[in-house]
């Protein structure tokens, strides 16, 4: 009995210390070798394009095993619309890693730093993607329909696929007439005390409209008073979503910088919200994608990109966001006045404008009580 | 005539020397042999393997985030410290903080012990109802459960408001303040003290308070200062977990507080975790507050639970239900109106948001627009299917191997006497502490770099929730075995039986109740664990909670009330059915 207890227990904690020891975390399964791999195809494919670039990389996704990990903050309807899309069209099984932009990035870091290739391709918000592309984590990536994006939004190492649009929302039911927004300025009226509500992480689109104003030749001072009066009297939220639900049920009358595909579903179901017509400028942001330097599967995630800016913005467009390009190869921001978020200037200075707009949040008066 | 042949000698007590063999063979064992018995001794090799296992889950994490918490790019420094504590917001920070957690924990053990005295030890009606009405708050989704309250007491658009108005004036309510808070995380914790507390009493002797009834003190006086000092171990193990808990919950403050400029410890975290660059020493100087006050509080724990005598004791018993005589309609009555107040009200609102196209007050419009289209377009989710059986997998995996472990990890920390045994207790606790994607990073990071097939699997997840659960667990298993007095083992032993036996055919029995409410709360609230699941989960192992998590960011929120309702239904049954299941375990009752 005691013999056996001892091997037991030996065995246990081997167990435990094997599962615990690794290989040192320098070492990885020839991801040395992957990096050079995809570069390679990348630059053999760059080059190429229409029927010729097509058929090159079927060939060589076959050879890759017709099989895709793609990492997306993509919404769960879309995605769950355009994956089979691709696989429709190609034959190519596409595996979904599906989280928030965050997540995403954290996982994305994680992995590279224990060289462990778990995405061909990500595809996430701007911010992130300056981050993973900044790291030099993704690949070279040229074609015709890259250079369709607006000029705006023409990013090194990674290539916009959808457009987040914030503009002003309100409930028809409580702000109707004169009451509705017609530009950025109008939200400090006092008028708006007690209707508008601010998201707690909104501080790129403060940023950029805070950058917009100073090029019109407003002071620093006059800027902040205005975005103080703005606070004044508002409610701040977490998370767009829980934004758009409460202005729906009527909790707000306006969300200062909603998402406008938000805005929109909420609409379509039937619910008394509205936007249009849009207060401009529009502060945009991009969301795009990059295929990944230690790709097991180069060749298929560029096949991917290559539909998803052509066939896939059609899908993105039909499931009511914005597409990058629209499928005509016009512009989807053209014929409005846009503010591009500066993803470079949020990398470096992010932090301080965080600062700032969580000391301006906090500055606010509480929302008047009912009582 | 007498027989002369030797008596029948036990092959293995040799007493007297057998041939062949010469007396210098029975010298007395040496140093080194009589340690090695010692130490190969069942309990001490399950003792110390039990140790490596919890040690092993609850440091990686930690280890992790003590070194992101002091060191940078540079090497070993504090200023993480600094930062995090040096920042002008902190004292109200942490003053919402203490009162938040304080307010919250203060009512969830009110409510929840309450709730369990009368469920147990009386003959209140209903029991099987109240039973499961008392566990609901703790299955709907803590995003569905604050944003359902919203809903009826917003000054703005709450029903409840609505319906006082007439009466009260306009916003009676005001549920976007630190008393909303504090009302609803208490009442959404509650089934935590419930099921600690229904143990607990279980687990007591009425006679003592048979005694004092006798003796002539009231039914209020036997229950202050009889019945709550004997479970006292119960009561303070219940109150450490609200109050860390409530310094790490986040839904509440963050969709109820931010309106009104209330922010705690967590909403800082995830800022801070959420932002890029993410400054972990910061992330991780906050967490190192909490697992100080963590450690303190256990260290308390402990030192209360020692001094309590167990009141399952070698005297036989069996736990009564107290008649509640003329008081029993009435008591019923106050807790109908309590369930129907807190438990019914929010439900009814995720039922009647499920049916609808999108929330909107209760009007002819609104019903006429109702239908079961968001059920499904739920169930048209191609993974809810696959996601649900994962959620159910890993609940039940993680439930079961997280008590099967504390159960014997706790037996070490109480009765074993082994040295180092209290650090045991504060191990097991830390990943109460450690917010949940740094725990999630902590484990990615060591089986990114393993050589097992773990990392993209399964198995990582029960690994996260194994790793998140442990605290809970423990203080289930550790409290439950407080209130068993060393008695029963003791006469065991004295009889006979191996160490094996004695904590498989005394302990386990008398702990029973103790570990199934533990393996219940593990159980159901795995199915929420969100923040390690996102990080860790691969394609096909989705489970349910990233689904609630899309279908909320993508403000689809009929729908999530859809799964809401189809959440509770299902796991309102499981648990049911669980419980009467543990209950042929272990001490019977009238």
């Amino acid at each position: 009995m005691q013999q056996r207890s001892v091997f037991i227990g030996a065995g246990l904690a081997g167990l435990v210390l094997v599962a615990a020891c690794g290989g040192a975390p320098t070492s990885g399964s020839g991801s040395n070798a992957n990096d050079a791999a995809g570069a390679k195809v990348y630059a053999e494919v760059n080059p190429l394009t229409g029927t010729a670039r097509h058929d090159k990389l079927v060939e060589l996704a076959k050879k890759e095993g017709n099989t895709l990990s793609l990492y997306t903050s993509l919404n769960a309807d879309v995605a769950d619309v355009v994956t089979p899309a691709f696989t429709k069209a190609t034959g190519i099984q596409v595996k979904v890693y599906r989280a928030d932009s965050e997540t995403i990035l954290q996982r994305v870091l994680q992995e590279s730093s224990a060289r462990f290739a778990g995405s061909d391709i990500v595809e996430t918000n701007a911010t992130e993607m300056a981050v993973i592309a900044d790291k030099g984590l993704t690949g070279d990536y040229q074609s015709e329909q890259r250079k369709k994006v607006n000029p705006e939004f023409q990013y090194t190492g990674w290539t916009p696929t959808r457009f987040n649009i914030f503009a002003p929302a309100w409930n028809t039911k409580r702000v109707k007439g004169d009451l509705i927004p017609k530009t950025w300025e109008d939200l400090a009226d006092p008028k708006y005390d007690g209707l508008v509500s601010l998201e707690v992480g909104d501080s790129d689109w403060y940023m950029t409209l805070y950058d917009y104003f100073r090029k019109q030749g407003k002071s620093d001072a006059e800027i902040d008073k205005m975005f103080t009066d703005m606070v004044k009297g508002s409610k701040v939220a977490k998370g767009h979503s829980g934004q758009v639900e409460l202005l729906s049920a009527g909790e707000f009358g306006v969300v200062a910088a909603s998402y406008s595909y938000l805005t929109a579903k909420a609409r379509t179901s039937g619910a008394p919200v509205d936007d249009q017509p849009f207060v401009q400028p529009v502060v945009a942001r991009a969301n795009g994608g990059g295929v990944m330097k230690s790709a097991q599967h180069p060749a298929t995630a560029m096949l991917f990109m290559d539909w998803y800016l052509s066939d896939g913005q059609k899908l993105i467009l039909d499931n009511g966001l914005t597409p990058a390009i629209m499928p005509d190869g016009s512009d989807p921001l053209g014929g409005l006045k846009v503010l591009p978020v500066d993803v470079k200037q949020l990398l470096a200075e992010g932090d301080e404008w965080s600062k700032r707009y969580d000391t301006l949040l906090q500055g606010g008066e509480k929302a008047p009580d009912a009582n | 005539m007498v027989s002369t042949a030797p008596p029948p000698v036990d092959p293995g007590r040799t007493t007297r020397p057998r041939p062949g063999i010469s007396t210098e063979d029975l010298r007395a064992p040496s140093r080194l042999a009589t340690l090695w018995t010692a130490l190969a001794r069942p309990r001490t090799l399950v003792g110390v393997a039990t140790a490596i296992v919890i040690g092993y889950l609850a440091l990686v994490p930690l280890f992790y985030l003590l070194w992101g918490a002091f060191s940078d790019e540079t090497g070993f420094s504090v200023d993480g410290f600094a930062r995090a504590y040096g920042d002008p917001r902190i004292g109200s920070l942490i003053g919402n903080s203490a009162l938040f957690a304080i307010g919250s924990a203060g009512l969830a053990m009110v409510v929840g012990t309450g709730l369990a005295y009368f469920n147990v030890r009386t003959d209140v009606p209903f029991k099987g109802l109240f039973f499961a009405a008392s566990i609901i708050p703790l299955i709907i989704p803590g995003i569905l459960y604050t944003i359902a309250w919203i809903f009826l007491a917003s000054p703005q658009i709450g029903l409840i408001n609505a319906v006082l108005e007439p009466v009260f004036g306009p916003g009676t309510f005001n549920v976007f303040s630190i008393w909303g808070m504090i009302w609803v995380e208490g009442l959404h914790m509650s089934p935590i003290v419930f099921l600690f507390m229904v143990a607990a009493f279980r687990s007591t002797d009425p006679s003592l308070e048979e005694s004092a009834l006798m003796s002539g003190a009231s039914r209020v006086q036997t229950f202050v200062r009889v019945t709550l000092p004997l479970v006292r171990p119960a009561l303070v193990a219940a109150g450490l977990i609200m109050i860390v808990r409530a310094l790490e919950s986040f839904e509440v403050p963050a969709l109820l507080g931010l309106q009104n400029g209330t922010y705690v410890f967590t909403s800082r975290i995830y800022q801070v975790i959420k932002s890029y660059p993410t400054d972990f020493p910061v992330a991780g100087a906050l967490a190192c507050g909490l697992l100080l006050v963590a450690a303190l509080g256990i260290f308390i724990s402990n030192r209360v639970g020692r001094n309590g005598s167990g009141t399952i004791s070698g005297k036989g018993f069996r736990p009564r239900p107290m008649d509640l005589g003329r008081w029993k309609p009435v008591v019923g009555v106050g807790i109908l109106l309590y369930f129907a107040l807190t438990v019914v009200a929010p439900l009814v609102v995720l039922l009647y948001t499920s049916l609808l196209p999108y929330y909107q007050r209760p009007s002819g419009e609104a019903f006429r627009s109702m239908s079961l289209e968001n059920y499904t377009k739920v169930f048209d989710q191609p993974l809810v299917l696959n996601a649900l059986k994962n959620s159910l997998v890993l609940g039940v995996a993680a439930a079961t191997i997280v008590m099967a472990i504390t159960a014997v990890a706790a037996w070490v920390v109480v009765r074993s006497g082994l040295p180092g045994r209290q650090l045991l207790d504060h191990v097991a606790f830390a990943p109460l502490a450690i917010p949940g994607l740094v725990l999630g990073l902590g484990i990615a990071f060591v089986y990114l770099r393993s050589p097992l097939p773990i990392y993209g699997t399964l198995l990582i997840l029960l690994i996260g929730y194994c790793t998140r659960y442990l605290p809970y667990g423990m203080r289930y298993a550790v409290s439950g075995i407080h209130t068993i007095s060393t008695e029963l083992e003791e006469s065991a032993e004295v009889s006979g039986a191996s160490w094996w036996s004695v904590f498989r055919r005394v302990l386990i029995p008398l702990l029973a109740p103790a570990l199934l409410a533990g393996w219940v709360y593990i159980f159901v609230v795995s199915f929420r664990e969100l923040s390690s699941s996102i990080l860790l989960y691969s394609p096909g192992h989705e489970v349910l909670s990233i689904l609630i998590f899309e279908l909320y960011a993508n403000a689809r929120f009929t729908e999530l009330s859809a799964l809401g309702v189809v959440m509770v239904l299902v796991l309102v049954v499981l648990v049911t059915f669980a419980y009467r299941v543990g209950a042929r375990v272990g001490l019977r009752s009238d």
